[in-house]
């Protein structure tokens, strides 16, 4: 069993650079699924984590509570309930979208607000109380302090940026449920991995495991470098 | 000229006017996905098959599909689930064809009595493989190859209830496999799941994670039921687990016959029911049997065509009507060969 680990990372290697086409089908598909789905999390969470961090309010503390559960919603179930709502029997199954590239980034993109909203929240109110006044002090209005703020908290945003990121492209139970895994349409790295375990293609599962991995790590340090460089 | 400005600078004189245009850079290419994806599944030319692991997982599927496709311009979606989820898939309409082995689900699938409309219509019997029970060699359950049915699910019955030397894994997932082993437990008039023993493990997993689970049992004392297909993937790999019980002559309990139906369009106006069976009459046709006859994985056969001869094979009762539907749309596939 200890050969299919080395067999399985001379496999990648070799897929990689024989230019495999489902292979590269797959790549595509994890990283459009999960950069869209990402990106647009980002496009709504962001003000709304900000509004919330930077405002006080009443209620504040339920809805801090309910983004914190939220950002640990369990996938499957995510998964689940697009299924119910896009499924031809559900109440928006006539858009045909079940079991397509569009339902995956719908679910991944629900996963990834709460996350995304949660961290921008959790950044803006670690800014220093004082650089907040010294900012107002300066004559800054409303808008233009949110902005100085998320400036100042950039890193903690990108980090919570890559978190998301980082669940979307590694999550297996939604994308499996809503997307089904069809070849050459909506496999992704993770449920490939599960379908040639099930096979008993230990080697092939190993080798995409490995891909998955390297190509987490090289997005991380990108994102990382970006973030060292902007701060 | 002063108009080589940095890039930086322009970003941030342009703050408002940036921002705008990453979201609608964002918000037209999703759009565009959702178009595409709408747009295609309006395709009567692109169906969706729920069928089970066994099928898919084998390789048979991506072995045949293509034929297919070349002959009719038709591509063909696979979900690969457990039989439950099929033709639960089927019922909701999110499949326009379904193959899958549970014959008693796949009558209740098709079931027209009363007056209800039924979630498909016209199954036809496609192929059949067979059921094992495998375990440990060291068999503390004492079965013999020989064995008939009601035996080995008797001896087996012993083992966990007073021998407490058998431990028999179950697929506990509502899978064709599954019901098929609850269909044997029933043979001897024994309910396992209510019987209160501890050598009974509910794994609720697929065939190949049920089978590593018994290749796993601690004490070198599991049985599983396995379909020969998945059986034949794995046996290299699980090298301590033999075949311990399989179909004895005139006994037809372990046969594994697939069914395809194509999901009732009255039922759900949306689903490609034209498409959906030209694909059932590729493979009823004898050029879709011959191809299955001729699928070998691991230089084995795995399944065997059965259309039209279903009576013989496993004293099937539909065969006749099944022959009456199905050929006018086989002879689309005539005179093509293997």
């Amino acid at each position: 069993m200890s050969n299919d680990i080395i067999d399985g990372i001379l496999e990648a290697i070799r897929l990689l650079f024989t230019f495999d086409r489902e292979l590269w089908g797959i790549i595509e598909v994890s990283f459009r699924v999960s950069l869209t789905s990402t990106f647009l999390a980002a496009l709504v969470a962001l003000p709304i984590g900000s509004f919330i961090g930077l405002r006080e309010f009443r209620g504040k503390k339920t809805l801090s509570n309910l983004i914190n559960t939220f950002m640990g919603f369990p996938p499957v179930v995510m998964g689940l309930i697009i299924y119910l709502l896009l499924s031809r029997s559900g109440p928006i199954g006539s858009l045909g979208l079940l079991y397509s590239t569009s339902a995956m980034i719908v679910a991944q993109f629900f996963l990834a607000v709460p996350i995304i909203t949660g961290t921008a929240k959790a950044a803006i109110e670690s800014v220093d109380p004082t650089l907040k006044e010294t900012i107002l002090s300066l004559g800054a209005n409303e808008r233009q302090l949110w902005w100085e703020l998320i400036k100042d908290s950039k890193k903690s945003i990108i980090a919570g940026f890559l978190v998301a990121f980082g669940q979307a492209i590694s999550e297996v139970g939604a994308v499996m449920i809503v997307g089904g895994n069809i070849r050459w349409e909506t496999r992704t790295f993770t449920t490939s991995i599960v379908l040639n375990t099930r096979m008993g293609e230990f080697g092939m599962a190993i080798a995409l495991g490995v891909l998955l991995i390297s190509i987490a790590f090289i997005v991380n340090y990108g994102l990382t470098r970006l973030q060292a460089r902007g701060g | 000229m002063s108009s080589k400005k940095p890039f930086k600078e322009v970003l941030r004189e342009h703050k408002t006017a940036v921002i705008l245009a990453l979201i609608i850079i964002a918000g037209g290419s999703v759009g565009t996905y959702f178009v595409i994806d709408i747009l295609n599944a309006q395709n009567p030319k692109r169906i969706t098959l729920a069928t089970t692991t066994s099928t898919y997982d084998s390789g048979l599927l991506d072995y045949l599909l293509p034929k297919f496709t070349e002959q009719t311009g038709i591509k063909i979606r696979v979900l690969s689930v457990g039989t439950g989820q099929a033709i639960a898939y089927g019922q909701s309409g999110d499949a326009d064809v379904i193959l899958v082995h549970s014959r008693s689900r796949e009558d209740a699938f098709v079931n027209d009595s009363g007056g209800q409309i039924p979630y498909g219509i016209h199954r036809a019997c496609v192929m059949y493989n067979d059921f094992l029970i495998v375990g440990h060699s060291s068999n503390p359950a004492n079965l013999q190859l020989g064995d008939n049915i009601t035996t080995v699910m008797s001896k087996l019955k012993l083992g966990m209830t007073e021998g407490h030397n058998t431990t028999f894994y179950s697929r506990g997932d509502n899978s064709g496999t599954h019901s098929k082993e609850l269909i044997l437990w029933s043979q001897i008039t024994w309910d396992p799941t209510t019987a209160g023993t501890n050598y009974y493990k509910d794994v609720g997993a697929g065939m190949g994670d049920t089978l590593l689970i018994t290749y796993n049992d601690a004490n070198n004392r599991g049985y599983t039921l396995v379909d020969r297909g998945t059986w034949l993937t794995f046996n290299d790999t699980y090298t301590t687990l033999n075949i311990l019980a399989k179909s004895v002559d005139g006994e037809n309990m372990l046969l594994n016959p697939y069914g395809v139906i194509p999901v009732n369009p009255v039922l759900h106006p949306h689903v490609k029911f034209v498409s959906a069976c030209r694909f059932v009459g590729f493979i009823t046709s004898p050029y879709g049997q011959a191809l299955i006859d001729a699928y070998r994985k691991n230089n084995a056969v795995l399944f065997h065509a059965c259309f039209g001869t279903c009576n013989e094979t496993h004293d099937c009762s539909t065969t006749d009507d099944e022959i009456v539907i199905w050929t006018p749309y086989q002879s689309e596939f005539a005179g093509l060969s293997v």
